[in-house]
């Protein structure tokens, strides 16, 4: 009895150590949170737009068809290198909505201008209070709902090639 | 050596009693005391997601600014305090909260280390010769 027992500490501490290394070769960012928003429906909302000097109605364009809503500003060096992906999606025929996340309205239009512009529409978020509705915690953040104006992914950070391909898997298996 | 010890144990003193620090602008202090009590406590409680080890109330991230902010116009608003931790949770997830919640899929969290202490018990309760020898 006693030498399995002390046996017992020694087996969990390898346990221990496997879950552990386990964590530490699995393909993980640790500081990058899943969106509790992940397969509910997003609520609508309201603002200005960039672009249309007009109202913009999130009702517009959630849960009508597939979308993309991309948290971006002119000031956010990440939010430039993912831009060239984002405008790949927009070539794709797949409706992006931009969320222009405590910019200068001024600086985003120029931005847009030089760089491209691959949103349908753009809202305006200068304080920040669309982005919290969202969990949002650090642009940019790509969002893809689907047509009942689900949450089906959500990108914390630039999207690179790598994320990317796993978005257009996941636009593939939704359509 | 005296010298050494009162400046080591004024040291720690301080680290004990940095309890107040805190990030709060003047702008952002509510004038009615005992909401803006309430604010604070629920601050205290709020994890910042950009520097996630600390409290929104510590933070000086904008987000945690801005969370800041929506908190103290929910409380002018009327909201309770469950109310508006669901707000936050419903959001950000419970991570958002410093203390997390007794839940189904925390139960391994708030009970395992009693668990190990028990095993733990056990186990030096049985290699114990005095122990041993008593059951013989």
């Amino acid at each position: 009895m006693n030498k399995y027992l002390l046996k017992f500490p020694i087996f969990l501490f390898i346990i221990v150590l496997l879950v552990f290394f386990y964590l530490l070769i699995i393909e993980r960012n640790p500081s990058e949170i899943p969106s509790a928003l992940l397969n509910k429906k997003i609520k609508n909302f309201e603002s200005e737009s960039l672009l249309k000097g007009e109202k913009f109605f999130s009702s517009n364009y959630i849960g009508k068809e597939i979308i993309l809503v991309n948290f971006f500003a002119s000031w956010c060096k990440p939010c430039r290198d993912e831009h060239i992906f984002i405008k790949k999606f927009a070539d794709k025929n797949l409706k992006v909505i931009g969320i222009n996340y405590k910019d200068n309205p001024e600086k985003a239009i120029k931005w847009l201008k030089k760089l491209g512009n691959p949103y349908s529409d753009i809202a305006i978020d200068n304080k920040g209070k669309i982005a919290i509705n969202w969990g949002v915690y650090g642009i940019p953040e790509t969002f893809i709902i689907d047509s009942k104006g689900v949450v089906k992914y959500r990108h914390v950070g630039p999207v690179t090639k790598k994320i990317y391909r796993k978005m257009n898997l996941l636009l593939k298996e939704i359509k | 050596m005296k010298k050494v010890f009162l400046i080591l144990l004024s040291i720690i003193l301080i680290q004990f009693n940095s309890d107040d620090s805190y990030s709060l602008e003047p702008d952002e202090i509510l004038k009615n005391t005992k909401q803006e009590m309430r604010a604070r406590n629920i601050s205290k409680n709020i994890r910042c997601m950009v520097c996630q080890n600390q409290s929104i109330d510590e933070s000086d991230a904008p987000l945690a600014t801005d969370l800041r902010i929506l908190i103290r116009d929910k409380i002018k608003n009327g909201k309770n305090d469950k109310e508006i931790y669901k707000f936050l949770s419903d959001r950000y997830g419970d991570f958002i909260l410093l203390k997390p919640p007794l839940k189904l899929n925390t139960l391994a969290l708030w009970f395992l280390p009693f668990v190990f202490l028990i095993i733990g018990f056990f186990i030096s309760f049985f290699n114990n010769k005095k122990f041993n020898k008593i059951l013989k």
